[in-house]
């Protein structure tokens, strides 16, 4: 069934890399995810704690299950698919414990998301700031006037320029990255502590790439927002996190602080991830290897 | 056609075609196989179902079994002819509406645009009325009026081909015009007519009989369906239930040609030849499964 | 956003209008007729038929009796000489009160059902929604007409089974007239509305926008109403517009049945009696009707979805 078991490399001591001083807002403990309509365990085993202000990375191809891992962490596992072991703790409560109406009131205010594809992610039907403002008037109880005006401070928080415009547009007026911000400032707009971005920079270009980053490392120093930052790009990855995990087929090959994975990778798997962004310029995201 | 052998591997579809051919076998036969004769009266009138009368008799004693076989042919003949008419009016402006230029485009579809809007049943009962009182003109007119069904399905199939990469290829690939019509336009347009067809026909029942109970197009003694619904309108307080035979017939046949039309769509194309493998697949495996326990058992 | 609407129905309603004047022409018949009988004499007739102004080129008749229309005046009855526009006002009131209310019922019902069949998919819930949907949608306007009057009137004697009384009568009466005529008319409008409203909310559902508004912390019931019913609206509104004029059409079977005063049953027996100005005004009438529906449709709709969703 599984898979003959890789060398499951941890860094060091988990310790030294994240300094545990606050509790963690989010703990996946060996979370295995099973598609109850193959019978096949797609997730083997996934752990790692999250603490405020900190950024854990998950980088694999596509197909690994950091994907589902993400879902099961928001409560939005596809139709048959099953977290059957291991626990997932949002500021300290097991999300098994949780009811629907506990999940809705966790959502938004505590963990939140940003995906791929942005612009299927807002309705297509209604203007942009409305949506972000939806959020504000129901998870925070403001009222019409004090959403609108805390929307254009989101937009406006998120670097779009001529936020009054944007707030009144539609989905398919607005570009890839402008969709992306929205997104983010619809994300942030009730507060959470945790942000989840899976794949949230893959369809756009490098600049537009770059300054979202940009954004997410931004709001995480000002708001102190744990990030989980989910790619297939180990260069996406290697600017934003402080800790990595190396997916493959559902199972953790190797995880640890970035600078350590990075500059002495212990997996074949994440070598050759490293080799392939070679090319990339990622040799300024590994400094310690030249100055050893 | 292979079309046909995988509507009939449907469950849905066996059932539509066996219908439909109950129904086309009575309008053929019926009026050899009516036990009285339709039009003859007696006595009896408004009896209940009996040995000699399975169905009762009306209000002028004629059997109402007999005039029911027999008024199966003026529904079904009426239907196609609906049906076979719109197809006409329909499918081939709409064909040509992407071939013959602009100005044919817009004269076309402006005046699909007007026969949508037109409530088809009023205007049917007004135009045959004023034209002439005949069911042939009645069913031409209506076929006219749900032509715009036809036009559309047939006009987005030729465009679908004519803007396809694969036609583009073939034309630079110097294919003749008569090839990529027979080899890709009929692929694509003739399931999407066949599916709209069968639609129309059910439709074309509906409208003949709800014309012969209006008593338009047919002369008085002839029975129809809708004419002997209309007379048991008229004595309901005595026969509660003659209504319902008359009535099931129309659904039923109504229910058979939209059967027919869900199988057709469903097994035409990619997607429906998927369909009709994975329940071979599924049948086949249960056979296999039924059969292994009980070899087992013994 | 009514003007580009209003601009669409521009050709429709020419063509349409053309069309039915033309219809006198094609049938050949005259006032002449029907007041003089089959054994008038040749001048006899011209002369009824210059009093109609008939003598005149086709085009000049046509552009006057458009010239009414648009004045709301629709001519003379050729059978005993009142006006039209009067006659058809009379049944009018009585048409649309069975319509509305059939249109209430059917969107009402359609509503329930398919958000049912929608929200519980694959269960036996929505195979039995799926089941009734498909059982009402071949019956027929008229048949259900029939078995309702045998039912629900002649049977158990609960509504009247013939007959319209005026709202100003009294709302209970009103009711109780019009109810069996239009639950006849809306299982059609039932079934459409179930059918597209069950696939259009599947398809929603689907869509990863969903995904994005329940991670926003929405509830259940903010993303159905909110995000997942709006999108699905479009195309059920759309169907509703393609089916009134069927509504319409229908009519004439029903206030057959029921014994109503309606337009429908004034059509029949205006063109039965050959009386063409009369269709003429029904047929004019009813085309109003559908125009003035399908732009109501187009403007909730323009709320509803913005102009991309349309493809406008």
């Amino acid at each position: 069934m599984t898979p003959p078991t890789t060398q499951h490399t941890r860094s060091e001591q988990p310790g030294t890399a994240t300094e545990p001083t606050a509790a963690p807002v989010l703990s996946v403990r060996d979370v295995h995810i099973t598609d109850r309509a193959s019978g096949r365990e797609i997730v083997h085993g996934v752990s790692f704690d999250l603490t405020p202000g900190r950024t854990v990375g998950i980088v694999g191809e596509s197909g690994s299950g950091k994907t589902l891992t993400c879902r099961a962490a928001l409560g939005i596992l596809p139709p048959h698919f099953e977290v059957t072991a291991g626990s997932i703790e949002i500021a300290g409560t097991d999300i098994t414990t949780l009811t629907p109406a506990r999940w809705t009131a966790l959502r938004a205010t505590t963990i939140s998301a940003v995906f791929q594809d942005p612009a299927s992610y807002l309705n297509p039907s209604i203007r942009v700031g409305a949506q972000i403002a939806e959020v504000l008037r129901v998870k925070t109880g403001l009222t019409r006037r004090e959403a609108r005006d805390r929307t254009l401070e989101l937009l406006r928080a998120v670097h779009l320029r001529d936020p009054e415009l944007v707030r009144v547009q539609y989905p398919h007026e607005l570009s890839g990255g402008m969709l992306q911000r929205v997104l983010i400032a619809a994300a942030i707009a009730a507060g959470p502590r945790i942000l989840i971005a899976d794949e949230a920079t893959t369809a756009l270009d490098v600049t537009v790439q770059a300054e979202i980053l940009d954004l997410l490392a931004d709001l995480r120093e000002r708001t102190g927002l744990a990030l989980v930052v989910v790619s297939h790009d180990l260069a996406v990855v290697a600017q934003l996190c402080d800790e990595v995990l190396v997916l493959r087929h559902g199972e953790v090959v190797e995880q640890g602080p970035v600078r350590s994975v990075l500059h002495d990778p212990r997996h074949d798997y994440t070598r050759l991830l490293i080799a392939e962004h070679e090319q990339y310029g990622l040799e300024r995201f590994r400094p310690a290897k030249e100055h050893a | 056609m292979t079309v046909i052998r995988r509507v009939l591997a449907l469950t849905s579809g066996r059932i539509a075609v066996a219908v439909l051919a109950v129904i086309a076998l009575l309008a053929a036969l019926g009026p050899l196989l009516a036990p009285q004769n339709p039009l003859a009266t007696s006595v009896r009138t408004l009896a209940d179902p009996s040995a000699a009368h399975w169905l009762g008799t009306d209000y002028l004693g004629r059997d109402t079994f007999s005039r029911l076989l027999d008024g199966s042919r003026v529904s079904v003949l009426g239907s196609l002819e609906v049906a076979l008419t719109a197809l006409v009016v329909g499918a081939v402006p709409g064909i040509l509406s992407v071939h013959l230029g602009r100005a044919f485009e817009w004269v076309t579809l402006r005046l699909t645009d007007t026969l949508v809007a037109l409530p088809f049943l009023l205007f049917a009962v007004a135009v045959i009325a004023l034209l002439g009182n005949g069911i042939t003109q009645a069913m031409l007119v209506t076929g006219v009026l749900v032509s715009p069904l036809f036009y559309r399905v047939a006009r987005a199939a030729t465009l679908a081909v004519a803007r396809s990469p694969y036609v583009e290829a073939a034309i630079v690939s110097g294919a003749s015009l008569g090839w990529i019509v027979r080899r890709h336009l009929w692929a694509k347009v003739l399931p999407p007519l066949a599916v709209a067809l069968a639609q129309t026909i059910g439709t074309g029942f509906v409208i003949v009989s709800s014309l012969t109970f209006l008593g338009i197009g047919v002369q008085p003694p002839e029975p129809t369906w809708g004419g002997l619904l209309a007379s048991d309108l008229g004595y309901l307080a005595h026969q509660p239930w003659a209504p319902a035979a008359p009535a099931l017939l129309i659904m039923v046949t109504v229910w058979a040609c939209n059967l027919l039309a869900d199988a057709v769509r469903d097994v035409s194309g990619e997607a429906g030849r998927a369909l009709v493998d994975r329940r071979r697949a599924r049948v086949h495996r249960t056979d296999q499964a039924v059969t292994t326990p009980a070899g087992g058992a013994r | 956003m009514l003007g580009r609407s209003a601009a669409l129905f521009v050709p429709v309603f020419l063509v349409a209008t053309f069309v039915t004047f033309a219809l006198r022409s094609l049938s050949g018949l005259s006032p002449a007729r029907i007041q003089l009988g089959e054994e008038a004499t040749p001048e006899a007739i011209a002369r009824v038929e210059a009093e109609w102004g008939l003598d005149r080129p086709f085009l000049v008749q046509y552009g006057d009796w458009f010239d009414g229309v648009l004045h709301g005046r629709l001519g003379t009855s050729w059978t005993n000489g009142s006006d039209i526009s009067t006659l058809i006002g009379v049944g009018l009131g009585v048409s649309l009160s069975v319509a509305t209310f059939a249109l209430l019922i059917g969107v009402v019902v359609g509503f329930v059902l398919g958000t049912v069949a929608a929200l519980r998919r694959t269960t036996w819930i929505d195979r039995a929604v799926t089941g009734f949907v498909t059982v009402i949608s071949v019956m027929p306007a008229f048949v259900v007409g029939i078995v309702l009057v045998a039912v629900f009137a002649v049977g158990l004697r609960l509504f009247p089974s013939a007959g319209y009384v005026p709202v100003a009568q009294g709302i209970g009466p009103w009711i109780a007239h019009i109810t069996l005529p239009a639950v006849a008319l809306s299982f059609d409008v039932i079934a459409d509305v179930a059918r597209q409203l069950r696939t259009g909310l599947i398809a929603a559902y689907g869509e990863n926008y969903v995904t994005g508004a329940v991670v926003r912390g929405l509830s259940p019931r903010r993303v159905f109403f909110g995000h997942v019913l709006r999108n699905a609206l479009g195309p059920t509104l759309a169907t509703l517009g393609l089916k009134f004029p069927a509504l319409v059409g229908a009519s004439v079977v029903t206030e057959w049945i029921f014994g109503l005063q309606g337009f429908g049953r004034f059509a029949n027996d205006a063109a039965q009696a050959g009386d063409v100005p009369a269709v003429q005004g029904v047929l004019v009438v009813s085309i109003v009707l559908v125009v003035t529906f399908n732009l109501l449709v187009n403007l909730v709709l323009a709320r509803v979805t913005p102009a991309s969703q349309r493809g406008v």
